[in-house]
This record gives structure tokens, C-alpha cells and sequence, in this order.
């Protein structure tokens, strides 16, 4: 359905909320700036237009030892135009952009965006056919107690330092980097199908390292802190572990040094959430985007072995296993309620009891793979960003059993646990994948008997999904993730989180991080 | 000249000045363009103009940075008001340096040109339809992204010291594939004009890599002589660049940290024909003459004839060292004394590599990364490419490849990678191949 101008600012007139506005916002009314936007573009000759206005604020605070060494406040607001051109059996998108949010600006932003469409006119080889989508007038914000853009940025900086004064008292604990980032996505969409959605998307993230030395020998490692960012307040923050863990992080990054070096070969691993989240992000999350299995990533994220004809037969894992998307996670970095098409988000499987069940997608996409509506995946990182398939939280179902990383354990009797993110890297199809941790300790006799280091495996995605063998039940489940993933051209960052229990997996190849001598 | 980005910092510089704070005003404009294609047709295109006025205030050693890219008055006053509200609560940094004063930091007109500026959607368009057709009269599909953008950077600080720059960069990247997925080719290119960027040539190239990688067979994991192209050299050498770091040689956490304390500068590392250097007014590598610190970037051996010469070192570390701060580069030219015109003569058994993916650190004390092969590997015998082989994952050094380097192509390459980079195809031994990828 198509709205008018008119139905537009009818709409805004009802819209349940209002973002408020920044002291810099110009004196214009957003739904005002869309609307002039989305005429001017049907003017020009849009088959479909949408328009964003955003405003992105990111704070932060580094420090190093016990002194702050950068804090920043940076802000960006504009209009992003995304225009469809139809003509005669041809089609195109085309975008543009304007930091300057009034009515003149978008206008001519959204006549730019058809005079590119219109450059780039042809024939398809797959027809853009949007997947229908219900209008919607409504706002969505993260539940949040604290916002953290109200906390002073003093008291960030003495929550850091403190933790330095904890960490410097372990021996061999020299150096300590720490930062604390909050960022904040205000968003109001407007397509002239009808929808005006107005979004507040906040996230945390506060993390630090020890890195602990050997004058005598010249070496050196890091341990880093596990605690993942969240799309929460800054409550999230001060209710963490953060501060309780630093001596036992020193402890481990002093013991990681003196730590016997992995012997490579086969070995049974017991990944800690905190570790496998990543594994899950690379070979599970990017191989189930629909854009790079039909090849639109080739030239840059490249493509991947899950292909649309292999649905209902392609075998990831054994049936135990289930991976499934969800941008309504509570806590999720990719959780909103509606995606950059202005399609509500929801919970699908990718996975089901080991098979390769479906894809993610966006407006544009779902015909492609015969699907009626859009998974919601849509996302642009900012206003001068095109909206593209962008990845939601993708997570692993837990064991209907309650089974706990201690059981886990204490069922192996020959292996490595490993927690922390560490080195990762995949191939452009994933297949082949390898990863380290920030810890690991020999696992003998079900029991948890030192630490190792400079340990990675390396593996291959169905290989490694089939070896899994043991799985965490709902309460060893924790959810972590990144603020930035990065995928298309120009590239754009996406904040993505992956819930999983800790899992046991049989007979991986484990690798040591140094050169052999 | 940018009146407008001058005009943008004395606004600011005015707003901060009955603060009786130290200010530091950088302001970034960039107008950019692209089109992508991919699955051999054209995806999305857009064009953006953007500014980004970036302040930097400071109270004694109480300091706090903030950006906008609203330049209206009320949005300056806001950047202003944010940045001291900042800076006053932050605790003082012992590492802070006062603004640079006024200094000679000439611009290089050799980094900027009219015609890039005014590259349009049609041209970018019809550019991309090019790489396409070149791929279809193969049955191959195309997929790419050309993109050109104008960047005049302006920085004005409340010590006196003003500085401007102006870049142009155009780019194209394109990966042709085969129908059935058995092949897959790459090539990419930059330039400082857009007319330089040649898409059908480009676009010939990656067919050819596509069609000749066809039908790959697999070859063990080992340590192999290896000859890289110049896009899977730059993104090793950004590995290594990221390691000279001054700092973190000085204490103990790096590579080039001396056992026993110190740094190697000095030291003969490297093998004696190789020279990595920095300057922005060499033709070959046109860039900015400062950095975001205002600094003069000077002509900067990194490596000359195997010696490490320089690491960066800040204007904090260099003052608490006493030596002089090398500013923050953006240009690179890596040379070879002895340079060949073929480099896989006298390569008895070796592998030819386009370009890597997804490197990674794994462990920085060893300078060494971990990542893959991608768009084309060739097995070389008796100095000959004979057969397409399968992907590898490597995990290997940076520095060892400029260690054990056999020689280094008298062409050169400018590879799209963020920064300007100058690189040969490099011929170097022992380069570990750990596994094998099924990826094509």
C-alpha cells in the first residue's frame, strides 16, 4: 500500500513517540524532512522509496595503567534516500545521502538517488520483487535502566583505573589496557508504503587486558577480560564481574606466560561459550546469508557452501544441534524491532536438528528462495549507509538436559577447554576455519589440570559441527557477541550477538600459535 | 585551498577561545561515489557527501575529543560544549603534548585530481556494465565495486599551526567466477585519476585468473616457495606496518623488542636488497603531508637495505624517549635492489599466489598472522606456472617474508587498501601452508 504525503504526516501525527532531540537538532519536524523525501523521489520517478534519518552518537573511554589516555563524544546526523527505479523491463536501486536534515536537502538527496538509479538501469537476472510488509506506525527503544550517555564519563574512567590498582599487585602483570564504549542508533524510518518507525538502539561494551612480561626472555602475553558488549544500560556494566575478576585475569595472564606450549595434534576440546560464540558467528552466522550464497559478496565477503537448493538436505551437524536467527533476543546486538526495511524482526531456525533449514533475508530477497516475507535482516549503519542483508543474532539451542560446563568436563578425559576469543579467521566459502582463546587448560581424568598456551584448531565447518558430542543445557547458555562485523562495499559495520552453552567437540586438530623451530 | 574547512575551524577555534583551553580542529570532507555489481549484475550505487569536524580540547593535561558532522553554529557550540564538558570531568593524562605551533607542512598537488572528482554515476555505471560483459563472454560472472572519492582535510590549532591536504582515489575491484563455482579470479587497481582506472583491462584479468583456475587439484600442506602478487603482499605488510610500533618495542612487546630491553633499529633484519619506505611526495605514493597531530611527514626509511631504520613513535613516546616523533604515515613503497622483470625464473617448485583473505593476528611477539589463499593459486615447476591448485590457509610471518625473500618484481602495483601502498610481487622461501581450504 502507498501513502501519500498527506497519510504520511497523518500518521506522524499519531506515531506514539517523538525521539527527542539532541540540543543540535535544527528546528524541523523528521516526519516532515521523510515525507517531502519519499514524494520527491515518486516525483522523479521511484517506483519505491524509504528514507532515514539518524542520528548516531558513540562515546568512549580508554585508558592505560592507572591514567586515561583518549575519551571521545562523537555524533553524526543525517538522511539516507534508498530509491527503486522501474522501467520497462529494467530495474535499479539507487542512493544518496545529505547531512543536512531539512526539507530542500532530502528532496534533492532523493532526486539524486533516482538520477543514479536511472544510471544504472538494466535487465535483471534476478528481479527485484519486494516481499510484502504490513505498515507499521510504532517505536521501539532497548530496555535500559541507566542510560549510559548519563553517566559521567569520570566515573567510567575511575572504574578502569580502579581495576588497574588490583591488577598491578600480581607479580608479572605489567601493563593493562582498558576501554569503555556506549553507542546509540536513533533512527526514524519512512517508506512510502505507508510505515513510519521511530528506534532507539543502545549498547555497551566495557572490556580490558593484561599483559604480563618476561624481562628475562622478552616474552609476553595478554589475557583479556570475557565480558561481551550488549545492547543494554549502563547497568549492564556495574552489575558485571568486571571489577571482582581482575586479580584472577592478572593471575591468568601471568600464568598463560609460564604456561607449557600446546603440542600439536588431535585433541578433544571443551569450548566455553565465551569462545564458541565466535565459531558460530563465522561458520554458522555468515554461511547462512542469502546475498553471499548467491554470490552478490563474491568480490568482498565472499560466497558460501550452504546454497538455497540445498535446503532440507544439506547436514551441518547431527540432530541435536539446531541454530536458530533472532533480532528479538533480549539483550541481543542485532535485537530491534523492525530491520531497515521497515519489516518487524522475528525467530527462525537456520539449522533444524542438524539440517540447513533457511536463510536470512531482506524485502528484496525472500522471493529469490520462494519465501512470502522478509526474515528482517535488513540494515544500514548509519544514514549515509545503504540498507543490505545484514546478519541477526544467530545462537545455539541448548541441551534439553541440564548440563552444566562442570559435566562437561567431568566427562572428558583427555582434552583442552578454551575460553575467550582469541585469533579467527575462515575461508571466503566456510569451510576452513581456524581459532585461538584467551585460556586454556589441559583437561585430565575429567579434571581441570593446568594452563597451556599459544593454542588454536583448525577445522572445518561440517567436520567440526558433526564432532560435537556433548552440549550445555539452558543454564550454562550465555549470550556474547561483537560491536563490529563487517561486510559489503562500501564496507559497513554491524553489531551482531550469538548465544551458546559450552560444547564438547571430538578429535579437532589443534595447532600451536608460534612457528614451530 | 579549503576556505570552507578553514572557515569551519576558526569558527571552532573563536568558540574555544574564552576557554582558555588548548584546541586542536580537524575538519574531513569527502564527496564519494560508487556502484557495485555482483551476480553479474549492477547491485546498488550511491553518492555521499559528508564533513566531519573533529575537536580536540584540552585543560592543562585534562583532555576529551568529540566530533559532528553538523557545522551550523549551534551544532558547533555543542561540539565545543561537549568536548570541554568532556575534558573537565576526564582525570589528567600524564602523556598529553601540548598542539604543535605553526609549521611549514606544505600540500601535494600531486595527490589530487579534477576529473576524480567529478566521476559520475554514469561513468561509474558504464565502467561496471564493461567488467560484466568481459566476464559474460567467458560464461563467467562478475562480481565488483568501483568506487572514487575527493577528500580535502583541514587542520588548524589554537597554537598556530594550519594545515591543509587534498586526495583523490578511484578504485575498482572485480572477482569473475565460474558458472559451476570450479574457478575464480581477481584483480583490483587504484589511482589517484579517475581516468587512469582501466576496467576492461581489470576486468580481462580476472577472466583469465577465473578460466586458468579452473579444475584445481590439492597439494599437501608444507612450507613452499612462494610467489606473491602484490595484493597478497600489502595486506601481509599491513600486518607489519601495524608492528612498528616504537612503543611497544620499547617495552618488551613486540617483535622488534630487543632481548634485554630496547628495540632493534639499527639491527640488519631483514634481507639486505629489501627497502621499505614512507613519503607522501613520492609521485608513486601521493598522500597527505601530516598527520591528524599536525605532524610533517617527512620522507621515512622503515627499512633500508635490510636494516630496520625507524619505528613510529607518537609525539609523547618520542618526547619521553628523546627522539623525534615520526608521525603517523598513510603511504608505503616497498623496493628491491635487483629487482627482476620475472619472478618465477629459477623457481624449480613453488605456488603462485593472487591475494590472501581474512589474515589475522596470532601472535604479535612473533610478528605472525594466520589467513588464506583466494581467487587463484598456481603450482610453478622448473620456473613455469603448470596447474591450478586448491586453497591453503597459511600461517606465516610478515617479516620472515621479507627475511627470506628470493627477489621482487621491477613492476609495481598500487593495491586499494585504506592506505596508499606501492608493492612489487614478491618471490620468498619457506612460506608455511599449514591446511588446505576447499574454498574456490
Amino acid at each position: 500500500m502507498s501513502l501519500s504525503r498527506r497519510e504520511l504526516l497523518a500518521v506522524a501525527a499519531v506515531a506514539a513517540c517523538t525521539p527527542p532531540r539532541s540540543p543540535t537538532a535544527p528546528a524541523v519536524r523528521i516526519e516532515d524532512v521523510l515525507g517531502r523525501a519519499l514524494d520527491a523521489a515518486k516525483r522523479a520517478g521511484a517506483t519505491y522509496a524509504d528514507a532515514r534519518v539518524v542520528r548516531r552518537r558513540d562515546q568512549s573511554v580508554a585508558t592505560r595503567e592507572d591514567h586515561v589516555i583518549e575519551v571521545s563524544d562523537d555524533e553524526t546526523y543525517g538522511i539516507g534516500v534508498r530509491v527503486l527505479v522501474v522501467s520497462n523491463a529494467m530495474q535499479a536501486w539507487g542512493f544518496a545521502a545529505s547531512a543536512t536534515v531539512d526539507e530542500a536537502s532530502a528532496a534533492r538527496a532523493a532526486e539524486r538517488a533516482v538520477a543514479i538509479a536511472k544510471a544504472g538501469l538494466g535487465p535483471r537476472v534476478r528481479p527485484i520483487i519486494l516481499a510484502p510488509v504490513a505498515t507499521y506506525r510504532d517505536h521501539w527503544a532497548t530496555p535500559l535502566e541507566v542510560d549510559p550517555f548519563s553517566v559521567s564519563i569520570a566515573d567510567k574512567a575511575a572504574m578502569l583505573i580502579d581495576i588497574w590498582s588490583d591488577v598491578q599487585r600480581v607479580k608479572g602483570a605489567k601493563y593493562m589496557d582498558g576501554s569503555c564504549r556506549a553507542t546509540a542508533e536513533q533512527k526514524t524510518f519512512a517508506s512510502t508504503e505507508g510505515s513510519l518507525i521511530e528506534q532507539r538502539i543502545v549498547r555497551v561494551e566495557a572490556r580490558y587486558g593484561v599483559t604480563a612480561t618476561d624481562d628475562a626472555t622478552g616474552d609476553s602475553v595478554t589475557r583479556a577480560h570475557e565480558l561481551a558488549p550488549r545492547q543494554a544500560g549502563w547497568e549492564y556494566v556495574t552489575r558485571s564481574s568486571l571489577k571482582a575478576d581482575a586479580r584472577k585475569i592478572a593471575e591468568d595472564a601471568a600464568a598463560k606466560l609460564g604456561a607449557p606450549q600446546i603440542t600439536p595434534g588431535r585433541r578433544d576440546l571443551v569450548l566455553a561459550p565465551s569462545n564458541l560464540w565466535l565459531v558460530i558467528h563465522e561458520s554458522i552466522g555468515h554461511s547462512t546469508e542469502l546475498d553471499r550464497a548467491l554470490g552478490y559478496e563474491a568480490n568482498f565477503a565472499g560466497t558460501s557452501f550452504a546454497t538455497p537448493d540445498k535446503i532440507g538436505k544439506l547436514e551441518y551437524a547431527g540432530d541435536a544441534i539446531t541454530f536458530y536467527a533472532d533480532r528479538t533476543t533480549t539483550g541481543g546486538l542485532a535485537t530491534c524491532g523492525y530491520d531497515d526495511d521497515g519489516e518487524k524482526t522475528q525467530k527462525w531456525n537456520l539449522v533444524e536438528r542438524g539440517k540447513l533449514a533457511s536463510f536470512q533475508t531482506t524485502r528484496d530477497q525472500a522471493a529469490w528462495i520462494g519465501e512470502k516475507r522478509s526474515r528482517a535482516c535488513s540494515y544500514a549503519e548509519n544514514w549515509s549507509a545503504i540498507p543490505f542483508q545484514r546478519m541477526p543474532n544467530v545462537s545455539l539451542a541448548p541441551s534439553e538436559k541440564d548440563t552444566s560446563l562442570d559435566d562437561i568436563i567431568a566427562a572428558t578425559d583427555d582434552g583442552i577447554l578454551v575460553s575467550g576469543d582469541g585469533s579467527w579467521s575462515i575461508d571466503h566459502q566456510r569451510y576452513n576455519f581456524q581459532f585461538s582463546g584467551q585460556m586454556f587448560h589441559e583437561i585430565k581424568g575429567g579434571k581441570i589440570a593446568g594452563p597451556l598456551r599459544d593454542v588454536a584448531y583448525q577445522s572445518n565447518t561440517i567436520e567440526f559441527w558433526h564432532s560435537c558430542d556433548m552440549l550445555g543445557g539452558a543454564n550454562s547458555w550465555t549470550l556474547h557477541g561483537s560491536l563490529v562485523d563487517g561486510k559489503g562495499e562500501p564496507a559497513q559495520s554491524n553489531a551482531v550477538s550469538h548465544g551458546c552453552p559450552p560444547a564438547r567437540f571430538r578429535n579437532v586438530n589443534v595447532a600451536s600459535t608460534r612457528r614451530k623451530t | 585551498m579549503s576556505a570552507r574547512g578553514f572557515e569551519i575551524c576558526d569558527r571552532v577555534l573563536a568558540l574555544t577561545g574564552k576557554l582558555g583551553a588548548a584546541a586542536v580542529v580537524l575538519v574531513s570532507e569527502r564527496d564519494s561515489g560508487h556502484v557495485r555489481f555482483g551476480s553479474g549484475e549492477i547491485t546498488t550505487a550511491g553518492e555521499v557527501s559528508a564533513t566531519t569536524v573533529r575537536l580536540t580540547l584540552a585543560f592543562g593535561r585534562r583532555h576529551a575529543k568529540s566530533e559532528t558532522n553538523q557545522t551550523d553554529r549551534a551544532s558547533l557550540e555543542a561540539l565545543v560544549a561537549r568536548a570541554a564538558g568532556l575534558a573537565k570531568l576526564a582525570p589528567d593524562d600524564p602523556e598529553w603534548v601540548t598542539p604543535l605551533g605553526p609549521s611549514q607542512t606544505p600540500n601535494n598537488p600531486q595527490a589530487w585530481d579534477d576529473v576524480a572528482r567529478g566521476s559520475s554515476p554514469s561513468l561509474r555505471a558504464a565502467a561496471a556494465r564493461t567488467a560484466i560483459a568481459r566476464a559474460e563472454e567467458k560464461s563467467l560472472v562478475a562480481s565488483g565495486y568501483i568506487e572514487s572519492h575527493a577528500d580535502t582535510s583541514t587542520l588548524a590549532t589554537s597554537t598556530g599551526l594550519r594545515a591543509e591536504g587534498r586526495n583523490t582515489i578511484a578504485s575498482m575491484t572485480m572477482t569473475a567466477r565460474t558458472r559451476d563455482g570450479t574457478g575464480s579470479g581477481w584483480a583490483g587497481s587504484e589511482v589517484t585519476r579517475a581516468a587512469d582506472l582501466d576496467a576492461d583491462a581489470l576486468a580481462r584479468i580476472a577472466v583469465d585468473k577465473a578460466e586458468r583456475s579452473r579444475g584445481a587439484t590439492k597439494l599437501d600442506p608444507g612450507r613452499y616457495t612462494v610467489v606473491l602478487e602484490p595484493a597478497a603482499v600489502a595486506v601481509l605488510l599491513d600486518y607489519f606496518i601495524e608492528a612498528l610500533d616504537c612503543r611497544a618495542a620499547d617495552q618488551g612487546r613486540s617483535f622488534f623488542s630487543k632481548r634485554g630491553g630496547g628495540n632493534r633499529i639499527g639491527e640488519t633484519i631483514f634481507d639486505p636488497r629489501v627497502t621499505l619506505r614512507s613519503d607522501p611526495f613520492d609521485p608513486l605514493t601521493p598522500g597527505r603531508t601530516w598527520d591528524d597531530d599536525g605532524i610533517p611527514l617527512r620522507a621515512t626509511p622503515w627499512i633500508e637495505s635490510g636494516v630496520l631504520r625507524n619505528l613510529s613513535t607518537t609525539r609523547f613516546w618520542a618526547k619521553h624517549t628523546n627522539r623525534e616523533p615520526t608521525g603517523a604515515h598513510s603511504t608505503f613503497r616497498l623496493s628491491f635492489a635487483g629487482a627482476t622483470e620475472t619472478p618465477l625464473e629459477g623457481i624449480r617448485r613453488g605456488l603462485l599466489v593472487t591475494r590472501f583473505w581474512y589474515v589475522r593476528w596470532l601472535d604479535r611477539k612473533e610478528l605472525r598472522v594466520t589467513g588464506l589463499t583466494r581467487d587463484g593459486v598456481w603450482l610453478i615447476e622448473d620456473g613455469r606456472v603448470t596447474r591450478a591448485v586448491q586453497n591453503f590457509r597459511f600461517n606465516e610471518s610478515p617479516a620472515r617474508m621479507l627475511t627470506n625473500v628470493v627477489t621482487m618484481s621491477a613492476r609495481s602495483s598500487r593495491i586499494p587498501s585504506g592506505e596508499v601502498m606501492r608493492i612489487p610481487t614478491i618471490t620468498t622461501n619457506d612460506f608455511e601452508m599449514s591446511s588446505v581450504s576447499d574454498a574456490v
